[in-house]
């Protein structure tokens, strides 16, 4: 098509330059400033030019802080999350799909509600779930007064506990309690075409061996897409590891970096320091989106279908 | 899928699949609500000193307490300005990205940088930048005295917050814009040149409607992240202040619950929270879901 879109292209230009030095501009102060002294920061404020200092900075972040434990949690967590996701994802969507059970749709709406309410909304009862992860069970015995027939036959109700606060699992596991993945492997199971399904039953595969041998290789790309998509967003949680450890060794490296600003007003904070924090905590997710950057748009995408 | 030989036959296998997810659902996700809704009618101490059922007198001392309603006030202004930004903003760089122009490239690519980056630590970084001494305004403010001041003055916080939303969320609405953008089959540009559209006039009657699917979804989702996903930014830019100006309500449950161990109250902000946030989708999809249905 032949036609004269000068001035709509020019528009476009400018504002995608825009754009770009929105996303760009505050990386690169972070970097610039991350590569100064505190002294010049002091004196300049936020630095433009970067400075030598950029390594003598991460080693105080490496040295003084819990900066690099914090960072083993978030790789911990970030893995966990998306294996995990990935794994049971998988294994939900099959089972909702591919097998003739009547409560298919109960159990696929049961797990897609979970996308209405995030775990920042319900940060507070969640936290109490995980304090002691038998709770409901112990309510439901004494709710249905099975509690109390224990208690005159064995002499005491059960009342057991279990707090996972504090563990990497306990971490982890409430961000894996999501309708998301499920929702994608679901939508790409309906996108095949039913005859190899046929094919498989004819030549004799089982739901073990249609599993493996066809569907997951067929999968690979939505399981790239799921993985790099749930890692980023385990990586990045806040609120939930901000509560769910309470000790600076357990913390992940997001929750630690926004501790490493005092809360005392007066002094000027150590802002060079700060800032080659959140660099060094932001290189394992850049690096990946650099990397994997088509799976993510991918994963972007499908989660929204 | 309905034919006898498209369907696996399984006793036990399904629901053994099933079960790993379905538990970890029950626990941290039913339960938790269950419980917000559950609580909402006790009086519960804090530490487990017992709970004693009270009706509906949480609901009047948080409905009667004019905090909560400053906080949910703040909590639909905020949804209202930055999650509108945080669509209309991608939009425009989606639209303009969907052009065959040298820069479409380096922005596709680029445009998708904040996912790797957490809430948080953009809110660290915000924080230095619209810092009043030393930060992009430090020089604006030697110049004129009380310029801008994030620590005092309310509404320069507020900004600071939305800017930084916006940032964040950025990537998601971009690629799903653009995406839908991309599945405009040409011939629709085609058909609309021939009629005398020119490419600034196809933006509102080609694109902008062909893509109100996308365009709905983002506004559904992003209404909903607005409300919650601002907890990172609050707590490490503005910590709730000055003087309460930035405490919306996802802040304050977690400040009443975490520090002022009032669980009851925390609890009973919760379920009014997950109510509006239930009712809001509900509205969006009733409202907007009846108008967006345009076939391709």
């Amino acid at each position: 098509m032949v036609e004269n879109a000068r001035s709509i292209n020019i528009a476009a230009s400018i504002l995608l330059a825009i754009g770009i030095l929105y996303i760009v501009g505050p990386l690169y102060l972070t970097l610039s400033t991350a590569s100064q002294s505190y002294e010049y920061m002091l004196r300049n404020g936020l630095a433009w030019v970067p400075g030598t200092e950029l390594f003598a900075n991460m080693g105080k972040v490496i040295h003084d802080t819990r900066i690099p434990i914090q960072m083993l949690n978030s790789m911990i967590v970030a893995f966990s999350n998306a294996l995990a996701t990935c794994i049971l994802s998988f294994l939900s969507a099959y089972a909702i799909v591919y097998f003739r059970i009547r409560w298919a749709g109960v159990a696929f709406a049961l797990i897609l509600a979970t996308i209405m309410l995030p775990l920042d909304i319900r940060v507070i009862t969640t936290y109490q779930v995980a304090s002691n992860i038998f709770s409901p069970l112990n309510a439901v015995l004494d709710f249905t007064g099975l509690n109390s027939l224990i208690e005159t036959m064995f002499g005491a109700p059960v009342q057991l506990e279990l707090s996972v606060l504090d563990t990497h699992f306990g971490l982890i596991a409430p961000l894996v309690a999501h309708g998301t993945g499920t929702f994608l492997f679901r939508q790409f199971f309906l996108t095949l075409p039913k005859d190899l399904f046929k094919a498989a039953r004819m030549d004799g595969a089982g739901p073990i061996r249609f599993l493996i041998d066809i569907l997951l290789p067929l999968a690979r790309t939505s399981f790239a897409s799921l993985f790099v998509l749930t890692f980023l967003s385990g990586w990045t949680q806040y609120l939930w590891p901000l509560v769910g450890a309470s000790t600076p060794d357990m913390q992940t490296a997001v929750v630690g970096l926004a501790r490493l600003v005092p809360d005392a007003d007066g002094q000027v904070p150590d802002f060079p320091m700060i800032m080659a924090g959140a660099v060094l905590v932001s290189l394992v997710p850049l690096t990946m989106i650099a990397l994997l950057q088509r799976f993510l748009v991918q994963g972007l995408v499908l989660s929204e279908k | 899928m309905s034919s006898e030989s498209s369907l696996f036959s399984h006793r036990w296998l399904p629901a053994l699949l099933l079960a790993p997810m379905i538990l970890l659902i029950l626990l941290f996700f039913y339960v938790p609500v269950f419980q917000a809704f559950y609580w909402s009618f006790f009086l519960e101490q804090p530490f487990g000193g017992g709970s004693e059922f009270v009706g509906f007198e949480n609901f009047q001392r948080v409905l009667g307490d004019p905090e909560f309603w400053a906080a949910t006030g703040r909590t639909v202004v905020f949804m209202l300005t930055a999650s509108s930004l945080a669509v209309v903003v991608p939009l425009m760089l989606a639209i303009a990205a969907d052009r065959k122009i040298g820069m479409s490239y380096p922005a596709r690519n680029i445009l998708v940088w904040p996912k790797g980056i957490a809430g948080a630590s953009i809110g660290v970084v915000f924080a230095f930048i619209f810092n009043p001494f030393v930060g992009l305004m430090a020089p604006l403010n030697a110049l004129f005295p009380g310029l801008w001041n994030p620590g005092i003055d309310g509404t320069d916080a507020f900004t600071t917050l939305v800017a930084a939303h916006v940032w964040s969320g950025i990537p998601f609405n971009f690629v799903i814009l653009l995406a839908g953008l991309r599945s405009i089959p040409p011939t629709m540009y085609q058909a609309a040149a021939m009629d005398g559209a020119g490419p600034w006039r196809r933006i509102f009657d080609v694109q902008l409607p062909l893509i109100m699917p996308q365009l709905f979804l983002t506004f559904v989702l992003e209404f909903t992240e607005s409300i919650t996903s601002v907890f990172a930014l609050i707590d490490t830019i503005t910590g709730g202040g000055p003087g309460g100006s930035t405490s919306l309500l996802v802040y304050k449950i977690y400040v009443d619950g975490f520090r002022g161990f009032d669980l009851s109250g925390a609890s009973t902000q919760t379920a009014i929270l997950m109510v509006f946030v239930l009712l809001l989708a509900a509205c969006q999809f009733y409202f907007l879901g009846r108008r967006i249905n345009y076939e391709r």
